[in-house]
């Protein structure tokens, strides 16, 4: 299982090395770091620029898990490659998981990338002042979307218009996540709901992160990511077993 | 004269039609509404709330205008891919050989998002500034509707210039087309005033479409005088047949090259 899940990971980064299209995102994220940046350099407010680096990364991060992540399953059934998988000794699941990590890994580097942005285009240093505080995160992070795009990539492979649900999934969650703009600034009845995005976790612990004001709650904070991330993983592989059943029973797992 | 007019109103015609028949295969009434279309309010809200964060009510306002409007021009970059499509289709050497010019043609082959740009900016405006008390100036912000139905165009035209250059290659279709987006963001006065940016940009920012629609959105939000809104609004048509003029070219060129080697092949 572990062979077959590295199998994976290397699969994918050839295959990524191959569509320089799946990282559009890292490519663009520049332009979007800067228009969040210059709104914040403009009204003086230059010490929240690190809302504005957690908040590009934190979509780019959200962005690839909706577009690469969630449409593994689907790409392989339209190229016409998940009939030759399916029948195959090796689990789906495993194989999804592997790739699902590999573009996960890869789409941190979202965070590197926007505070360079900031200091290139505006000369604001971004340091972490909390680096345990900040690697945590960010490995529990890893975990929670690994497990959310597992979920994503066994519904849209059922949907006949998945890019429409793709496309509508990006900038809701950049709101209910408090990736710019900290969920406390919502209305009241939509903060219950941010608190069950792990994202909006994530981006709180980040920000603080980076801020010299001592992090509070931190192990709680880890453990409600931790938590959401393995229960979506929990979901999304019950998903895919359940999807994929649906399609062998059916005859369709090479259909579109 | 008025025969290659009627021909040349007749393929926009058709090409506008399938253009909606596309839409529909795309969206459904209830995708749109309730996926896309909350989806662009949601991207409205976060620069709004962002304002809310500044903690500065003229700042809150100014976002929100400049990305409603943002909204129009952005869906009408979307015409980089979809005359990319045309291509991946196997379509395109039927247009070139036939006695039309792949120009009309394309012009009218992506009017959708025009039409769903300007949806999306008019629900946006009118729903959202209430929710963050900015104020719309009633019955004078109907106004804003063509304003952002001129900067649509204008913006559509120019983008036709990169849909031309992108039939070249394919591949650069969403990068080009989210780069467009992203840059009209920056520069035109969507975030911050164009005097934000040193000379040379703000020079570039004049004569890109959206800069002086949206100015003369604002000015009209802001109750100035009509004469400066309607010489904002003259400014944004001028630039927007600037850029037709250029996309006519550049279309006459591809077609001219494709046809001199070959280059335009069946099938993607």
């Amino acid at each position: 299982m572990i062979r077959l899940f590295f199998a994976a990971a290397r699969f994918q980064v050839l295959q990524m090395r191959r569509s320089p299209g799946d990282l559009l995102v890292l490519v663009t994220l520049p332009l979007l770091s800067v228009a969040f940046l210059s709104i914040l350099v403009e009204s003086g407010d230059r010490d929240l620029a690190p809302y504005a680096v957690v908040g590009t990364a934190v979509m780019s991060i959200w962005s690839i898990a909706v577009f690469i992540s969630g449409g593994i399953i689907d790409t392989e059934r339209r190229g016409g490659t998940l009939e030759a998988i399916v029948p195959t000794p090796a689990a789906l699941s495993v194989i999804v998981v592997g790739r699902i990590m590999t573009v996960t890994v890869i789409s941190l580097l979202g965070l590197p990338e926007s505070i360079l942005v900031a200091w290139a285009a505006f000369g604001i240093r971004i340091q972490v002042v909390h680096p345990a505080v900040f690697l945590l995160t960010l490995a529990c992070t890893t975990i929670a979307v690994v497990g959310t795009a597992t979920v994503m990539a066994g519904l849209f492979v059922l949907s006949r218009s998945a890019q429409t649900y793709q496309n509508s999934l990006t900038y809701p969650f950049y709101v209910l996540s408090g990736a710019v703009v900290p969920i406390t600034y919502l209305p009241g009845w939509l903060q219950p709901v941010s608190k069950a995005v792990f994202l909006s976790w994530t981006s709180e612990l980040l920000r603080a992160s980076l801020l010299t004001a001592q992090p509070s709650r931190v192990p709680f904070q880890l453990a409600v990511i931790l938590l959401l991330g393995v229960g979506a993983f929990g979901t999304g592989l019950l998903m895919i077993n359940r999807v994929l059943n649906r399609l062998r029973r059916q005859g369709t797992v090479g259909q579109v | 004269m008025t025969t290659a007019i009627r021909d040349h109103a007749r393929v926009l015609r058709y090409a506008s039609m399938s253009a909606i028949a596309d839409f529909r295969a795309i969206y459904t009434w209830r995708t749109w509404t309730f996926a896309w279309l909350i989806r662009i309010l949601c991207q409205v809200s976060l620069f709004a709330l962002l304002g809310r964060l500044l903690g500065s009510p003229g700042k809150t306002s100014f976002l929100l205008i400049g990305n409603c409007v943002f909204m129009v021009a952005n869906t009408a970059t979307q015409v980089i891919s979809s005359t990319a499509w045309e291509r991946m289709a196997g379509t395109l050497p039927l247009l070139v050989a036939s006695p039309t010019a792949p120009f009309w043609v394309f012009t009218g082959r992506s009017v959708q998002w025009l039409l769903d740009g300007l949806s999306c900016s008019t629900v946006s405006l009118f729903l959202l500034a209430p929710l963050f008390d900015v104020p719309l100036p009633m019955p004078s912000a109907l106004l804003a509707v063509p304003i952002m139905a001129l900067t649509a165009v204008s913006t559509y035209c120019f983008a036709l210039v990169l849909a031309a250059l992108v039939l070249r290659m394919l591949s650069l279709r969403s990068l080009v087309s989210s780069l467009s987006g992203l840059t009209l963001m920056v520069l035109t006065g969507v975030q911050v005033p164009i005097s934000f940016w040193p000379t040379p940009v703000r020079q570039l920012a004049e004569v890109l479409p959206l800069t002086h629609g949206l100015q003369a959105v604002r000015d009209l939000l802001a109750g100035d005088a009509l004469v400066r809104i309607g010489g904002q609004a003259a400014i944004e048509a001028a630039i927007g047949v600037g850029w037709l003029l250029v996309a006519a070219l550049a279309f006459r060129r591809f077609a001219e090259h494709g046809r001199h080697d070959g280059s335009i092949e069946f099938g993607a």
